[in-house]
């Protein structure tokens, strides 16, 4: 027998939020009269205890099976409302919000009577809908308790430890032979100036030794498939081929320095890069009487517009190491702009200037030029050309994005930015994940940091990591993709090939080539529904029907 | 921040849920305008849902221009949750845009129930198999290529589903007429007003698809009419 629907109206006058603006009575008025409403209540605040405890006791006393609040914005107070009904025993997706505040009260508070109408329209649509809301189940599934860190630089090894030091079981690939990274092509570490190779060697002991960490190097990925919590791995290394399971996977594979081949005379002797300077600090061969470095090169112009940010420093701390070891070596320093944030980098650049390191701000469209014994340069102040004498040039290059990304972002399923960084998931809310669940990112993978940062990112990343890690079971939003007609289905592909988060695969079953969910993946975005030609897909709480619905209430008045 | 008490909100996991045929679907329930507002291009939410529905919306507008509903009713913008500004801008716009061109049609120069007849045949093309097909592979043939490599250009990609709506809204509109019973290829075009070569192309196609047979012939005019089969073939 169909079960008959009973609707419950709540509308919320927001203090005078709504009610300021909006004929609140008429509206409940008006909810009255809707198709399968069977109670209407108007509170001052509905998400308050008071309005709480009455769509509670209506649920009870009215037996409601659905329930409709028109108040604010669902981004603060769907969880809330669903909750509610799920206290009063009623499945919370039976639930459906109007927003009259945001989308009505707010933006028409000169036009009390048309912003009424328009609030009595979207609460018949929401009252529609809700006609329609069929109950979810949130969507359950084992986590493999294992992860997966990519890349043994620095930020890969400290989150291997740190996710390994948590008791889980991870495995650390890296392509070269060699833990370390970019820190083991280095000298010292600004601003503590640590040696960079020891720290990199000390951190791939303890990650060697380590009891939950198994090491892959010389390891390329060739596939991964499936989700948080049931990802599969096939890597190769040196030919020989592994598969392995994990829940997780933390994206750590660093970045390059850029080689500015045909700039400013680079001859990787003469002229050379800041990771080459550091490279004869090393080898104890340095002998210069006349340095300049000069910043930004093949950085922040039409090819590559953004700022690589650690380049400054690594000339400060590295003007600085010339100055400690040949104090009367000139050094000079041809900028555009200075980076030195934080207070231990500002005092390091003031450092550099003590010590007699000479900054001279350059203008891009009057470059430097590097010439025998000399580079000229434009002085800004001077407003003529001034000549620096020079027996060693370095070029203080970017980072950029490591050569694999494209590749491993095809593997993952996750984006880079227009300069082909790993790009997260939300810039502020959040940094350390992708936005495919399951997959975090740290280091310079996702953007040039300092060794500091990167550190604090992989701990983050590692962290975040270890959340579905240590649930052991995870829940999803059931707001998913369901097969809803299997006849209809044919098993194209047409979805699969365009599901963003790979949540759907074919499988032969007893009636042919299907198209399966994968629940715990999906996101719900519903491009598979608005695509499959068949409508065999349909979205939980976003189906065809219900969205039209929704847009069958709204014209009906008006038709 | 304040905008016209003449539009209704429906809310969506993502751009890319819209289906084109909800864009035709709520032209024939009466909407005078339709705009779909998502993240910004390389912004996505959902990784790629605003690329796909970019396709979809263009598509939708250009199937319901070809029958005639003036394309300016239908918009694809872009605003993140943090552009209220942005986001009211589009909407005034579009408002006013709408209003210059007045109710459903009024700009079309068409009678309401013809008009709506004829999106609800853009409508059934919108959900056509082959649609789907090249509208759904847009964004990774311009950018990655086709299984052979082959890039293909905005301009090429438009012009391959200009190509297929054309075909497609005369192929619906001919099963259409044909549900009304059997008709000659000289009364079919003169009907759906294309040339009766065209026609006589969109006829002779459907009967080698099987869906279409001869019903019989009148002097020297065959006359041709739906085959009886299992609604699933179409």
């Amino acid at each position: 027998m169909a079960e008959q629907i009973r609707i419950g109206v709540f509308v919320c006058n927001c203090g005078s939020n709504i009610a300021g603006y909006l004929d609140v009575k008429a509206l409940a008025e008006y909810a009255k009269i809707l198709p399968h409403v069977v109670f209407v209540r108007e509170n001052l605040y509905t998400c308050s205890e008071n309005g709480i405890n009455e769509i509670k006791a209506a649920i009870k006393e009215q037996g409601l099976n659905r329930v409709v609040v028109a108040s604010c914005t669902p981004r603060t107070h769907e969880p809330l409302f669903r909750g509610t009904c799920a206290e009063a025993g009623l499945n919370p997706y039976l639930f459906e919000m109007v927003n009259i505040r945001d989308q009505c009260s707010w933006v028409h508070m000169q036009e009390k009577e048309k912003g009424t109408t328009k609030a009595k329209d979207l609460i018949r649509m929401g009252v529609a809908k809700a006609a329609l809301l069929k109950p979810q189940e949130p969507i359950q599934s084992e986590m493999d308790p294992r992860a997966l860190v990519i890349g043994g630089g620095i930020a890969g090894m400290t989150a291997a430890m740190a996710l390994g030091n948590r008791g889980y079981e991870v495995t650390l690939i890296e392509k070269s032979g060699e833990l370390g990274g970019l820190l083991l092509k280095l000298d010292k570490l600004a601003p503590s100036g640590a040696d960079a190779v020891a720290v990199a060697r000390k951190q791939a002991d303890l990650v060697r030794r380590h009891p939950n960490i198994h090491l892959l190097l010389s390891t390329h990925i060739d596939e991964v498939n499936g989700y948080i919590g049931h990802f599969q791995v096939s890597a190769s290394t040196n030919g020989s081929k592994t598969q392995f399971g994990t829940g997780v996977i933390v994206v750590a594979t660093g970045a390059r320095v850029f080689r500015p081949a045909g700039l400013y005379g680079y001859d990787g002797e003469k002229v050379i890069t800041q990771l080459e300077l550091e490279e004869v600090f090393k080898s104890g061969a340095f002998a210069a009487k006349n340095v300049v470095m000069i910043q930004c090169v093949g950085a922040r112009n039409d090819e590559r517009k953004y700022c690589s940010r650690i380049c400054c420093m690594v000339a400060i701390k590295n003007a600085i190491e010339i100055k400690e070891k040949s104090p009367e070596t000139g050094v000079k320093v041809l900028y555009r702009d200075i980076q030195a944030y934080g207070t231990e980098n500002e005092a390091l650049l003031q450092r550099a200037k003590e010590l007699g390191v000479i900054f001279i701000k350059y203008d891009p469209a009057r470059p430097p030029r590097v010439e025998a014994g000399k580079v000229i340069v434009h002085h800004d102040l001077l407003g003529r050309e001034i000549e620096l004498p020079q027996d060693l040039v370095v070029l203080s290059t970017p980072l950029v994005a490591g050569e694999d990304n494209e590749a491993i972002s095809k593997l993952l399923r996750v984006s880079l930015d227009a300069n082909k960084f790993f790009l997260e998931g939300h810039v502020k809310l959040k940094p350390l994940d992708f936005a495919t669940d399951g997959i975090y990112l740290c280091g310079n993978a996702h953007y040039p940091a300092t060794v500091r940062e990167a550190v604090s990112q992989a701990l983050g990343a590692a962290s975040r990591a270890s959340i579905p890690l240590s649930k052991g079971v995870m829940s999803v939003e059931p707001i998913v993709s369901t097969l809803v007609d299997e006849d209809a289905c044919r098993g194209c592909g047409l979805c699969v090939a365009l599901c963003p988060y790979g949540a759907l695969e074919i499988v032969r079953g007893e009636k042919g080539r299907k198209v399966r969910v994968i629940p715990v993946a999906c996101k719900g975005c519903g491009i598979c529904a608005a695509t499959c030609y068949h409508h065999a897909l349909s979205v939980n709480s976003y189906s065809d029907a219900q969205i039209g619905e929704q847009i069958r209430a709204f014209l009906e008045e008006s038709a | 921040m304040q905008y016209t008490t003449d539009v209704r909100l429906i809310r969506l996991m993502c751009t890319g849920r819209v289906d084109p045929t909800m864009v035709a679907e709520a032209f024939i329930e009466g909407a005078d305008g339709i705009m779909v507002v998502g993240c910004h291009f390389g912004d996505c939410h959902y990784i790629s849902g605003n690329y796909q529905a970019r396709v979809k919306m263009g598509l939708a507008s250009r199937a319901l221009g070809y029958v005639g509903l003036n394309a300016a009713r239908v918009a694809f913008k872009q605003c993140s949750s943090a552009e209220g500004d942005r986001f009211v801008s589009h909407v005034t716009t579009f408002h006013d845009s709408i209003c210059e061109i007045g109710p459903l049609g009024s700009a079309e120069k068409l009678p309401l129930p013809k008009l709506k007849d004829r999106v609800d045949t853009a409508r059934a093309a919108l959900a056509s198999e082959k649609l789907r097909w090249v509208e759904g592979k847009f964004t990774e043939f311009q950018n990655n290529g086709n299984k052979y490599g082959e890039k293909f250009t905005e301009h090429e990609m438009w012009r391959t589903l200009d190509t297929i709506v054309i075909d497609e809204i005369a192929t619906h509109g001919i099963l259409k007429e044909m549900r009304k019973g059997a008709a000659s290829v000289i009364e079919l075009a003169e009907r759906l007003e294309i040339a009766p070569p065209a026609a006589l192309k969109y006829v002779l196609a459907l009967q080698r698809r099987g869906l279409v047979g001869l019903a019989g012939v009148d002097g020297a005019t065959p006359s041709y009419r739906l085959v009886e089969r299992p609604a699933k073939a179409a």
